[in-house]
């Protein structure tokens, strides 16, 4: 078993020191994985994101209980550019990309603050080339403005330029939000590549749990900022509320209701016939 | 031909003013209301270096502007650094606040009365000839020269730097910048540096010409139109609403009454914030933030 990069233990999140968002949550990576992290609106993926690349400190929130150990030092409540710093770079759900700046300067962001950064990744450091060879259809964008790209180009765009600031562990908030089912595959795809290539772990947050746990090698889901199930990616898509809430089969059509609900709605048949 | 020159001087010192304007919002989203006072201390600093040191035109105008640079750095880290996460309307407000205090300051330090720093570093600024009848002063025309420098060397910074590209990054998307490792500490000090130092060069100038004292403040005031005309964001809006609102202020010099000139960049500005609120060249969407 590779050695543990990521371990979040016992976590608690407070929003405006009243909201608590995320409560006792235990997740774990291990050095060139992949773990996806699933859940619907609200479950607390997000937080947990924000909490782990210290972005919650501009939201008003902070870490009010257990540890976040990255690399072995305790990273709770750290400012983003110090954890971006340690080898965590962030794919964000929204601002993914510097609309005003061109292609090129996006990524050369990166490649700026990767200077600055740790020893960071195990291999070889990384350089346009590098990122062109995993997305070819940035490279012949590279003049353009960030601003007019397509959804799919952003995406790439934001996955190369966090690429080059020579992370170790890579976090994705919704890989799949609003792209086309042809450009997700891509972008999975292309995922599983820079993990072979580069050795880096990736942690993605999805709703889309399909995609999610085909390439992914670990999965946990979330639901009312808990942890409610954990396990490796084939066991979690052979699970059958995972079958039924996330994939949506057996299920009647618009009637998608959470993980708890279903506990009790299997709880109640088993106790009332 | 005297008017176009006249023009030409008033329009690149609004530009070299309001270009700390526009870096300062661009970067760190405050309009900063002490930029007239800034200015001045960067003419009380170049009056300083003759009159304490004795130092040559040259070495003092040098001497001067370093000092400016660390004026403006030290603001920032010293009251601005700390508005970081607040809302940019408490910022402004602090801005105002500076602004009052750097005057009073400034007229503890230096007395209020009207001083004359071409003299104190015995710098010559004899009328030059440009043909004809037209003639400017020696300051003028470096003026012109420092607005024309300040402008392109400005332009290659913010394309062709590092240091300019993540400027422009954290302009347009702190958090996002963060997320790539730059801390936004570096680049908003360095634009409030900037804005002092082309905020400064601009006073120093203007000074060897008409002398200093409190009234230089007015002046950044009055430029304040150039840059809401042309855009907050926008560089090249800031040359642009200086040659209108240069061209709008001489205009009223000549052909309606000098006393309407102070009035002037107001009224057209007033006339812009009808047509187009965002200015001729900001983007749109800053007009709530404003």
């Amino acid at each position: 078993m590779s050695d543990l990069l990521l371990s979040v233990e016992q976590v608690e999140v407070v929003y405006h020191d009243v909201v608590t968002a995320v409560q006792g949550v235990n997740l774990t990576a291990r050095a060139g994985q992949i773990v996806c992290l699933l859940g619907s609106n609200g479950a607390g993926k997000t937080t947990t994101l924000r909490a782990i690349s210290g972005f919650i400190g501009l939201d008003h929130a902070r870490v009010t209980g257990g540890r976040i150990v990255f690399a072995g030092e305790d990273i709770a409540n750290a400012a983003p550019h110090i954890c971006a710093r340690a080898g965590i770079a962030l794919v964000a759900e929204r601002d993914k990309v510097f609309e005003q700046l061109s292609v090129r300067e996006n990524l050369e962001i990166g490649m700026v603050a990767g200077k600055t950064g740790s020893q960071a990744a195990g291999g070889d450091r990384l350089d346009l080339k590098g990122i062109y060879r995993f997305f070819p259809e940035l490279e012949r964008l590279t003049g353009r403005q960030a601003g007019f790209l397509s959804g799919g180009e952003r995406q790439m765009l934001a996955i190369g330029s966090a690429l080059l600031t020579s992370p170790r562990l890579l976090l994705i908030d919704e890989l799949s939000l609003g792209l086309a089912p042809v450009v997700v595959e891509r972008l999975a795809a292309a995922l599983t590549d820079i993990r072979d290539a580069l050795g880096i772990t990736i942690l993605l947050v999805e709703q889309n749990a399909n995609i999610a746990l085909s390439i992914a090698d670990y999965g946990f889901v979330m639901e009312n900022g808990r942890i409610v199930l954990d396990g490796d990616a084939g066991r979690l898509l052979a699970h059958g509320d995972i079958q039924e809430f996330y994939l949506g089969q057996g299920a009647a059509a618009g009637e998608r209701r959470s993980y708890r609900a279903v506990k009790q709605y299997a709880r109640k048949r088993r106790w009332y016939g | 031909m005297q008017l176009l020159a006249n023009y030409l001087t008033l329009a690149a010192l609004y530009a070299l003013i309001a270009c700390g304007y526009v870096l300062v919002y661009r970067v760190s989203r405050v309009l900063t209301l002490a930029h007239g006072e800034v200015m001045m201390v960067g003419a009380y600093l170049l009056l300083t270096m003759g009159t304490l040191f004795h130092l040559p035109p040259l070495p003092a105008f040098i001497a001067a502007l370093l000092m400016s640079l660390v004026v403006g750095l030290a603001i920032y880290w010293m009251v601005m650094r700390r508005m970081a996460g607040e809302t940019v309307f408490a910022a402004v407000l602090v801005t105002i606040a500076l602004g009052i205090l750097l005057r009073g300051a400034m007229a503890l330090v230096w007395t209020p009365r009207l001083q004359y720093p071409a003299e104190a570093i015995a710098m010559e600024n004899p009328s030059v000839a440009l043909g004809g009848s037209v003639a400017v002063s020696q300051a003028s025309l470096l003026i012109i020269a420092s607005a024309v420098l300040v402008y392109g060397g400005l332009f290659l910074f913010f394309r062709h730097t590092t240091w300019g590209v993540r400027m422009r990054a954290v302009g347009e998307n702190p958090r996002l910048a963060a997320q790539r490792g730059i801390a936004p500490h570096g680049p908003l000090a360095l634009a409030w540096g900037i804005a002092a130092l082309t905020g400064g060069l601009a006073g120093m100038l203007l000074s060897i010409d008409t002398g200093i004292d409190e009234a230089m403040a007015i002046i950044g005031l009055k430029t304040f139109p150039v840059v809401l005309v042309g855009g907050l964001d926008s560089l090249s809006g800031a040359i642009i609403g200086a040659l209108v609102v240069a061209g709008a202020e001489i205009l009223a010099i000549y052909y309606v009454d000098p006393l309407v000139a102070d009035v002037a960049p107001f009224l057209v500005l007033l006339a812009i914030l009808m047509v187009r609120p965002w200015g001729l060249f900001g983007t749109r969407e800053e007009l709530d933030r404003v």
